[in-house]
Order: structure tokens, then sequence, then C-alpha cells
């Protein structure tokens, strides 16, 4: 060890000696490191942003649904309460879709209406902003109560302040008078969004107020929405409840009547595809390193041509063939792990000014460059075995000299 | 007590074969401890490549080599290293310092690869520099120096480390007059100090100076005289005078 110290100090003053060259060398390795870091950063930056926007959206969220339209596999309300009870989950709702016309001040609109049960409140991410969901006894009263859009309550009364009032919609023929109970937060700026076109509008009711359009009680639903606990794996919950559907709806063991919709599933492709195209690009950036790793064997060589003589002197006064060897490794592998830490730096400082400079021009895409303490130590790590690779062929030729031969050369 | 160094028939032969070269054509050779020798020859003689031979930088053709009790022709290279390192101080008529570094970090060299812990290394180093007269020289590069003050860092260099023998190829003659006899004087007190010195050159005034003076010629030992000693030569010469 002690021995190894010498070298890396021989080395090192060496590099001192040879500023310039060292530096240019190093330039090499500079771009390649600090395009990769500049890469993983911006990257992973994005995907955490995406990340997060999506699970704003749906995060735990699975759907369950029966892939067989046979009357006994449609899922019950007796079905709901069972799920409820399992573990793991937050809140269960069915959710239907019915189409309304309202004619407003500000002209007509079409209205989605969202068909859905109290524990819907819990799916929503954005919140209410004035008012309150609609509560148990709303609900099981099936009365017209629904919230609204922050947007679209502008958009039919030109105000936010709109509780207590009412929206006269034509639900297939029947007229409702939805009574707003609340006013949902628009959702924060995000580029990912779901809005309908401008003459559209929707309202979130309770499911139960169908049998005031149809006449009829409700108690077979297509799908169920399920939300898990923020630490539940939704895979677990999601197989949970398909089992006890199969049990309740005494599925056969060889037949898939349960479908699952996971939101982890559209997140794990969003996030394959970000790592596949950073992968890719970072692929490119290595191509740049491994070129650099090529400059230093040619710089290296160079040197072992240049110090013939030193390295005669060196062996004439006692050195071995592993410590010249060692003195040249020692070399490399100073130069490039001094240009990876340089790269990582500058891939860090350029990241963070890209970051800046989009979140200035576009904040709705504003991110966070994260390179991760891993990434900085497999960067390091890889442009020290760089120099080893490289500096493999020099330092062996530089040991392999005879002293005689070296100590006549100039 | 054993000889330093003891050659017995050794030969150097550089491609072997019809166009052979026999630059060490059985050489026998023992040198003492504490002996000044000179060993002289003009340029082809042979010498240079005797010096390479009792260096350790080379390994002969066949015969035998013991020095300080060690048989070398058999060793591989890093237990060549090793003997040169420990038994061997080199001055090169080049000087041969490494021109990266400091009159003392020069010095520390082969001390460095005797794996001699820092501390012990600066003493020594210190020691040897200030020997050689050169204790306010230290921090200098090569470069900041004169021809004769980087022979001395180099003679500094070869004494560090205390070797049983110091070997001196050519040491005066990259340098004046003036500083070829500082060399001179120094390389006379180390021998007076009971080290041994072996000398190596072409100029017979500098040859003088040892106690004893091996001539060599197309690879044979030509004629060893001790001082004071009258050579053959000289004796045929001396006859014919009377």
């Amino acid at each position: 060890m002690v021995q190894i110290y010498e070298y890396v100090k021989m080395a090192f003053s060496n590099i001192k000696h040879n500023k310039v060259r060292s530096f240019l060398t190093m330039l090499g390795i500079i771009i390649g490191i600090s395009s990769v870091i500049l890469i993983v950063g911006i990257g992973n930056g994005a995907k955490n942003v995406i990340t997060s926007q999506m699970s704003d959206i749906g995060e735990g969220q699975i759907c369950v649904y029966s892939g067989d339209s046979t009357d006994t596999y449609y899922i019950t309300n007796k079905d709901i309460e069972k799920i409820k009870k399992l573990d793991g989950i937050k809140a269960v709702s069915v959710q239907d879709g019915m189409q309304g016309k309202v004619q407003a001040l500000k002209g007509d609109f079409d209205v989605n209406i969202t068909c859905v049960m109290p524990d819907y409140k819990y799916f929503s991410n954005t919140g209410i902003k004035e008012g309150r969901f609609f509560n148990e006894s709303e609900y099981n009263a099936g009365m017209p109560v629904c919230t609204i859009g922050e947007k679209d309550a502008i958009s039919l009364f030109g105000t936010t302040n709109v509780v207590g009032m009412k929206i006269p919609v034509d639900v297939y023929g029947t007229n409702i008078n939805f009574k707003i109970v609340g006013v949902e937060k628009a959702k924060s700026d995000s580029f990912i969004s779901f809005d309908y076109g401008e003459k559209s509008v929707s309202i979130v009711v309770p499911e139960t107020m169908i049998r005031k359009v149809y006449g009829v009680e409700i108690d077979n639903f297509y799908a169920v929405y399920i939300l898990a606990q923020k630490d539940a794996d939704t895979y677990e919950v999601a197989n949970s409840v398909t089992k006890m559907l199969n049990n309740n709806h005494k599925v056969k063991a060889d037949e898939d009547i349960y479908m699952v919709e996971n939101f982890s599933d559209y997140m794990s492709i969003v996030n394959t595809v970000i790592n596949i195209v950073t992968l890719i690009i970072s692929l490119i950036a290595a191509i740049s390193l491994f070129v650099g790793g090529i400059g230093v064997m040619n710089i290296m060589l160079v040197s072992v041509t240049e110090r013939t003589r030193e390295i005669g002197i060196r062996k004439s006064l006692g050195a071995k063939t592993k410590s010249i060897m060692l003195q040249f490794l020692a070399e490399s592998v100073i130069i490039t792990l001094l240009g990876g830490i340089i790269g990582i730096i500058l891939g860090i400082a350029c990241a963070t000014g890209i970051a800046s400079i989009v979140s200035a021009i576009n904040p709705s895409l504003a991110f966070t460059p994260d390179v991760g303490v891993g990434a900085i130590f497999v960067a390091a790590a890889f442009s020290s075995i760089v120099g080893i690779f490289f500096g493999i062929y020099p330092a062996k030729k530089a040991a392999k000299l005879s002293p005689i031969e070296a100590l006549r050369r100039n | 007590m054993s000889n330093l160094i003891e050659i017995r028939d050794m030969m150097k032969i550089y491609n072997p074969g019809e166009n052979e070269v026999r630059a060490l054509d059985g050489i026998n050779l023992t040198v003492e401890h504490g002996e000044f020798v000179a060993i002289v020859g003009q340029s082809g003689s042979g010498k240079s490549t005797l010096m390479n031979m009792i260096g350790c930088l080379d390994i002969p053709t066949s015969g035998t080599y013991y020095l300080d009790g060690k048989n070398v022709e058999k060793l591989k290279d890093d237990q060549l290293s090793e003997i040169r390192n420990e038994e061997i101080g080199f001055i090169f008529q080049g000087f041969n310092l490494i021109s990266n570094l400091t009159a003392i970090e020069n010095v520390e060299l082969p001390l460095i690869y005797r794996r001699v812990p820092a501390a012990k290394r600066s003493e020594l180093s210190t020691a040897a520099l200030i020997k050689v007269g050169l204790e306010h020289r230290m921090d200098h590069r090569p470069n900041q120096m004169s021809g004769g003050q980087q022979q001395r860092v180099a003679i500094a260099r070869a004494l560090a480390a205390a070797p049983p023998v110091i070997l001196a190829d050519e040491p005066t003659g990259n340098l004046d007059s003036k500083s070829s006899k500082e060399i001179m004087d120094i390389l006379r007190e180390l021998h007076s100090e009971g080290r041994t010195v072996i000398l190596i050159t072409h100029d017979d005034g500098i040859a003088a100076t040892a106690e004893r003076i091996i001539r060599i010629m197309d690879g044979k030992i030509e004629s060893d005289t001790k001082a004071g000693e009258k050579t053959e030569s000289d004796m045929r010469m001396g006859g014919q005078n009377e």
C-alpha cells in the first residue's frame, strides 16, 4: 500500500509537470462522463415529473371488470361491500357515465355525467375548493346533487361561487335539476390534462340517482374502481379482489372472468419508455467515453516513448517491472479519474442549467435534474476502469523496456 | 572474507552464429572490498558490456558471476532489479537524472524502490547531498544546475543507499576539467572511506587516479596492474631505457 502511494505521488507529479497535455487528454473523458451525467440527470428529472403528475392522476387506482357479459358475473353491491373489507383498500366506487345537455346563459353545453359512490372523493387528487362532496345519506337517498370542476363552473356561470345553484340537465329526455354541493379545484399546471372540448362540462353525481332516470334499482356493474392504500401493493390488492369475486360468482378455476387494469402498469410503461430513451442516449455518450479512453492510451504511448530514458534510469536504480507498470497505470487512472470527476461536476452543472432554462421558458415543463449518488459512483468507477483498460498496454510497454536499451536512447 | 566481485570465464556473444560478435571473450576478474579499480579501453573494446554485466543491467551468455556472494548470472529480470538496487550505485556519463524531479527527489529514488520509509529516506538523501556539497541545491531541478552539480547529485544518488559497489561509467565524460577534478576528488574520497569504486573510462589520465587499472581490448583483459607496479609494457620500455 505504501508503495502504491509512492507511485500515485510520482504519477501526480508527472501530470502536474505536463498540465496542458494532461488536461487535453482528460478532455475526452470529461466530455464523455459529463454527457452521460447530463443525460441521466435530465432523464431522471423528467421521469420524476411525469411520474408525480401521473400519480396525481391515478396512483393506486385499480379497475376490476368482468370480461364476460353473462349476468351472473356482473359485480353487485354485495361484492362491493365485501371488497371494502379487504386489506389494503382505501376506497371503492363504481363509475358509470351518462350524457346530458344543459342550456346555460352562455349557450348550450354537453354534460358528461359521472355516476359514482361517496368513496369517489378519494379518487380525486385535486380536492374540493368550495362546498363538499356528496355524502352517504344523499347517496343512499339517490338525491340529484353534484360536484363540478372549477373551470366548468366558470364556463357555465362565470364564477366559482356556485354552491347551492342548480343545473337543469336533460338526461336522455328526463329533466333533472342537479344541485351543486361542491366545486373541485382545477388541476395544477401539468402537461398531462384531460380537458374535454370548450362546449362541454363534467359533473359528478351519486350513482344511486340513476334510478331516477331509469326508474329501476341497479345492482349489476360491469366494473369497479378500487383505490389501494398508499403503502399497499396494488397488484396484491387486485389479486385479492379478483379472488374474492371468483369465489362469490363461483368461477371455475380454469376460467378467467375478472380482468384487472392497474394504473401501475401505465406508470411502468411510461417509465420503461423513458428508461430506454435514456439508455440509448447514454450508450451514444459512452462511445465518446470510449474514444476518450483511446485518446488516453495514445498519449500514454507517446509518453512512454518520450520517457524511455527515465524508465531506463528508474530500472537501473532498482525499479522492477511491476513498479514501472504501476507508475504508468496510476498515471492513466488518475487522468481518467480526474477527468471523470470534472465530468461529473460539469454534467450536473449543465443539467441544472438546462433545467432552469427550460423552466424559465415553459414553467409547466419545469423539472429538477436528478443524477443520483449511484450514477455518480458508476461514472467515477467507469472512468477509472477506462483508465486501467486503456492504460495497461502503454504501461506494459514501458515496464518491458530493458534498462540498457532504455538508457542508450535519448 | 569472500571477494566482492568474482567473474569466471564470462562470455557475451551478440548475434550467435556466423556473424557473432564476442563482446566479452572469457573474462576472469576478481575485485575485493574497498578496491578502487579503473577499467580502461577504447570504444568497442567491450568495457561497456563488462560494465553492464558488473552492474547487472545485462546477463552474460556464459560464465559465472558472483556479486557480494550472490550468483547473478541466472537471475530473472526483477531479481536483477533488486540486486541493482541493493548492491550497486550507478554514476553515468550523461548524469541520468530525472528532469521533473528536484535534486533530493532524484537522490531518494533508489530508496523508494528499496521501500525505505519517507522520513528515513529524506534523512539519508539529505546526508548524501551534504556529502557532495550540494546542501544549497536540494530543491533545484537538473536544468537549474551545472553539469558538475548534476553529476554530484548523481553521486549522492549512488551513495544514499550505501551500496557495496559504486560503478562509475565515464563520470567525467561530459564535464570540463575543473568539474572533472571535483568529481574525481569525491570518488577518491569515497574510496578512502572504504567504499569499492569501479571506474570505467577510456581516459588514461582519469584512470591513473585508481589503485588498480584493468585494460580491456577485444573483449579480453589485456593487463591488470596495481598502482606502483609496472605494466609489462612499462617494464619493456624501462628495460630499453636502461
